[in-house]
């Protein structure tokens, strides 16, 4: 039973974050535009940034219903399933759990509700506050889940009570580990990139349908120019940034992540190739040369120890999985710079909006960045195996020992049926939203649709 | 410090529970008050704008247990399995039922949505009384195995118990009526008209059910865990929470008498603070009671994170309690007075 247990415990939490985790990288990433909106339109008065700001609130105000009833089981989780994890390590990573309710949500939260339900109540100023309060509390959120996160990566700031149990030694190391400060620029820009694409993706489809649609032609601005320095920015400097971390900490994981069985100087990045765990070697793998022991250490000279050079016990368990998860997202993100390069260069000729094909890419390239972001979070969480946290704990000593598979299974394939309804109504109402909209004259049908109500 | 912590985890419920207590009551009564689709939309207008704060007051309570008394969530939490995600997934129910209804303008899109409205509110009622109850009267805690606890067992409230008997029933049917009143009492404050009416009529007679039911319970209490009222008796700031509840009582049917509906609300606040805050005063340092021994049960001193980790909890924690109610009084501010279809809708133009 114990190690059924564990497995289904560990799908539990997988299957929920990632689906949590869809909606606040939207939050996120559209946040900031809105503030944008809302302040150009207090400075100009232009009304086409007040209409923008509208639509993208009303589709925020979906997004994050969605993304508070979804996190809320996230956090009683720990309690749930993960209790021996948080018993041992409740004084460390329940502060940044703490602060991020009493800091992040209820700044959050408080303002939400006033910037989906209130522009009349508060008027332009008050409304412009409730937009920056909600990018700030979300953006605060996101920091200390990923001190939470990259304490469990990396832990620093800890020492162990009487118990053996983790207890607090000092909080700037906590909050200011290096590893916490690069997974936020990384993740932080991963999720502009989401709220780009998506932004850009709607704009795309609009001016597809009409050429000479305002709207449209404002989102494909905003989300092309977001989207090329996002993307810019997940490669350079921050997921260079991340992958040194993990040579330099996570040896194993970082050898997992590339299928590196042997180890060596000058060692070779692989761009395409299949792990074969069994006999340790990379099936038909097309290399570049030295690039790792570069991108890795700075140097080409510099040893990258393979798999071969761990104990078995301390590889990921997963690694035809870590691998995957790995090119998927830096191939993504590869092509993601040379698809937002290439609509910048066309905006600027001018072109953007006349190229259907270009449009048509952009349009429909909306769920790649949710592909690379969960890719991305399950090259992390599952280099981090087989430790819950690096190298203190492990993960087969975490989970309820009270709870069995059969439990754990069948609130997982509760989740299962309620996220799967739930996904179907957020897609019908973001739908019907842009949609909506996308008519030039959809105040005059919302103005008819108000009489009917 | 402990002490501290045990004060600060009280603070934290008692403001969720006043909080989105009114939010349950007031989605239980959606039916009995609000008759038509106007009116359901003015109810839920009348709660739109902060309900997710609200919640948010449960998400905190769960940090500060987690960070201050790792040992009691790491107890409680697996020994309520199921009951837990019960409340996890109708708090996803009622939070979209919230959000989704006025996305689409048609009546068999919002009388599925007001359905699943009402129904999940007073089921949150009922699971958070029942929480309560099983608080007080304990749990079968005992060295060695990991507790699960069954639904129910024998209905007793000694030795074996399960989640459910006449203690913890009781609990659930006074939650539901109490904070019924208290959701009431708020719709009366914030609507108009028809909405208006009813509500008042409702508050009237649900408090007056939550006096009766009152009563009953601190019987039933008073045989379930007399330890509590000997504490009650002992210390100080029991005193003042039962203070703070009787003073919730009297200026609540003060209010209904002279009409005085806030009166009337701030008092039904005060009690469902003083409630729980009377409890937790009296019963301290104990927080999960064994049924089968006190000797078994967890208490706020082996139960809590070390001290280092508490104190520097303890710094960070007041500054962000400031802030909170700081954006509270900027957004209450703007909410101040009654809700009118006309400013308050998912829909700016
Ligand atoms: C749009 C999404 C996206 C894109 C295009 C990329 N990433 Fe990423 N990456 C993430 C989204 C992401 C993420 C989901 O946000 C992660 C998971 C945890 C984190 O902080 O960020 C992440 C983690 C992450 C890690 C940490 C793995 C670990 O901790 O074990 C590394 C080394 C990289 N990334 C490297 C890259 C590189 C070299 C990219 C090249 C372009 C790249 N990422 C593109
Ligand atoms: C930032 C806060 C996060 C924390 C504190 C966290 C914590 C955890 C914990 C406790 C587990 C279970 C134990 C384990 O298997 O190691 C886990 C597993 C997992 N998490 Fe995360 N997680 C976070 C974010 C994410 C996100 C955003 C995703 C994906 C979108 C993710 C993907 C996964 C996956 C795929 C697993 C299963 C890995 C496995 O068991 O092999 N995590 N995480
Ligand atoms: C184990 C990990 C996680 C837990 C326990 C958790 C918990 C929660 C909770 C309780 C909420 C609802 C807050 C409210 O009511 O306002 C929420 C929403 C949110 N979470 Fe998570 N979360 C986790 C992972 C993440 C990650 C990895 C991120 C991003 C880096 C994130 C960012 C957010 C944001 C921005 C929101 C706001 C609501 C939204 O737009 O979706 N969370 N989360």
């Amino acid at each position: 039973m114990t190690d059924d247990a564990l497995f289904w415990h560990r799908i539990h939490f997988a299957f929920t974050i990632v689906f949590h985790y869809l909606f606040p990288q939207l939050t996120m990433g559209v946040a900031w535009f809105l503030v944008g909106w809302k302040w150009l339109h207090l400075r100009t008065g232009d009304a086409r940034y007040n209409n923008a700001a509208r639509l993208w609130a009303r589709m925020f105000g979906i997004n994050f219903a969605v993304g508070v009833v979804t996190g809320i089981p996230m956090e009683f989780q720990f309690g749930t399933n993960w209790s021996e994890f948080s018993r041992y390590a409740g004084g460390v990573i329940g502060q940044t759990l703490a602060m991020e309710g009493m800091f992040a949500f209820l700044l959050e939260s408080a303002f939400i509700g006033a910037l989906v339900w209130g522009e009349k109540r508060l008027g332009p100023k008050s409304h412009f506050i409730a937009a920056l309060g909600v990018a700030v509390g979300s953006w605060t959120s996101g920091y200390f889940i990923l001190v939470t996160n990259a304490f469990m990566q990396y832990p620093s700031g800890h020492s162990f009570a009487a118990d053996g149990s983790l207890r607090l030694e000092s909080m700037s190391r906590f909050l200011l580990s290096p590893w916490a400060l690069v997974q936020f620029c990384h993740n932080q820009a991963a999720a502009l990139v989401t709220g780009s694409f998506a932004i850009a993706s709607v704009g795309a489809f609009y001016v597809l349908r009409n050429a000479k649609s305002e709207q449209g032609r404002l989102f494909l601005k905003w989300g092309t120019a977001g989207g090329l320095l996002a993307s810019v920015l997940v490669a350079f400097p921050t997921g260079d940034q991340q992958a040194k971390l993990v040579a330099r900490h996570q040896p194993p994981a970082l050898a997992a992540m590339e299928g590196r069985f042997d180890s060596g100087a000058m060692a070779d990045i692989t761009l395409i190739g299949q792990p074969d765990v069994q006999n340790r070697r990379l099936d038909n793998p097309i290399r570049v040369p030295g690039m790792l022991s570069f991108l890795a250490f700075g140097t080409f000279h510099k040893d990258v120890p393979g798999l071969g050079a761990f104990p078995e016990n301390t590889w990921p368990t997963n690694i035809e999985l870590l691998y995957y998860s790995f090119h998927v997202m830096a191939g993504l993100g590869t092509l993601f710079i040379a698809l937002m390069g290439l609509a910048t260069i066309q905006r600027i000729r001018g072109r953007l909006e006349s190229s259907e094909t270009l449009l048509w890419v952009l349009m429909l390239a909306f769920p790649f960045p949710f592909i690379a972001n969960t890719a991305g979070w399950m090259t992390t969480e599952l280099g981090r195996q087989p430790w819950l946290i690096y190298g203190l704990f492990r993960t087969s000593q975490g989970y309820s020992k009270a709870i069995g598979s059969g439990e754990a299974l069948f609130t997982l394939i509760g989740f299962t049926g309620l996220y799967f309804l739930l996904g179907l109504l957020y897609l019908l109402l973001i739908g019907r939203e842009i949609m909506h909209s996308a008519d030039e004259n959809q105040y005059a049908v919302l103005a008819m649709e108000k009489a009917a109500w | 410090m402990v002490e501290l912590w045990f004060g600060i985890l009280t603070v934290m419920i008692v403001f969720f529970i006043v909080l989105d207590g009114w939010d349950f009551g007031a989605g239980a009564l959606h039916y009995i008050v609000a008759g038509n689709q106007e009116e359901r939309r003015a109810l839920i207008a009348a709660l739109g704008p902060l309900w997710s704060w609200h919640e948010v007051w449960l998400v905190g309570t769960g940090g500060v247990l987690f960070v201050a008394f790792p040992r009691v969530l790491a107890t409680a939490f697996p020994a309520y399995y199921l009951a837990l995600f019960l409340v996890l997934w109708t708090l996803i129910l009622r939070g979209i039922s919230l959000e989704f209804r006025g996305h689409i303008p048609h009546s068999m899109w919002r009388s599925f949505w007001d359905f699943v409205f009402a129904v999940s509110n007073t089921t949150l009622a009922v699971l958070f009384g029942t929480a309560f109850g099983n608080l007080i009267r304990g749990m079968p805690l005992a060295p060695g195995t990991p507790l699960s606890l069954p639904l129910f067992t024998d209905f007793g409230v000694r030795g074996k118990v399960g989640i459910l008997d006449w203690y913890t029933l009781s609990a659930a049917v006074f939650a539901v009526v109490c904070l019924s009143a208290h959701g009431a009492s708020y719709l009366s404050l914030k609507t108009e008209s028809e909405i208006h009416r009813r509500s008042a009529r409702a508050a009237k007679v649900l408090w007056a059910a939550t006096a009766v039911l009152l009563a009953g319970v601190s019987l039933e209490t008073f045989y379930v865990r007399p330890e509590l009222f000997a504490g009650m008796a002992a210390r100080p700031a029991a005193w003042v929470m039962l203070a703070l509840t009787a003073g919730g009582l009297i200026a609540i049917f003060t209010g209904l008498h002279s009409g005085s509906e806030l009166l009337t609300f701030r008092g039904g606040c005060a009690l469902i603070a003083g409630l729980p805050g009377t409890a937790a005063a009296s019963l301290f340092p104990v927080m999960l009671h064994s049924t089968l021994g006190p000797q078994y049960s967890i208490t706020a001193f082996n139960g809590s994170s070390d001290v280092s980790s508490l104190r520097t909890a303890a710094y960070w924690w007041p500054i962000a309690f400031a802030f909170a109610l700081t954006y509270f009084s900027f957004i209450g501010r703007h909410y101040a007075g009654r809700v009118k279809l006309s400013t308050d809708t998912q829909r700016p133009y």
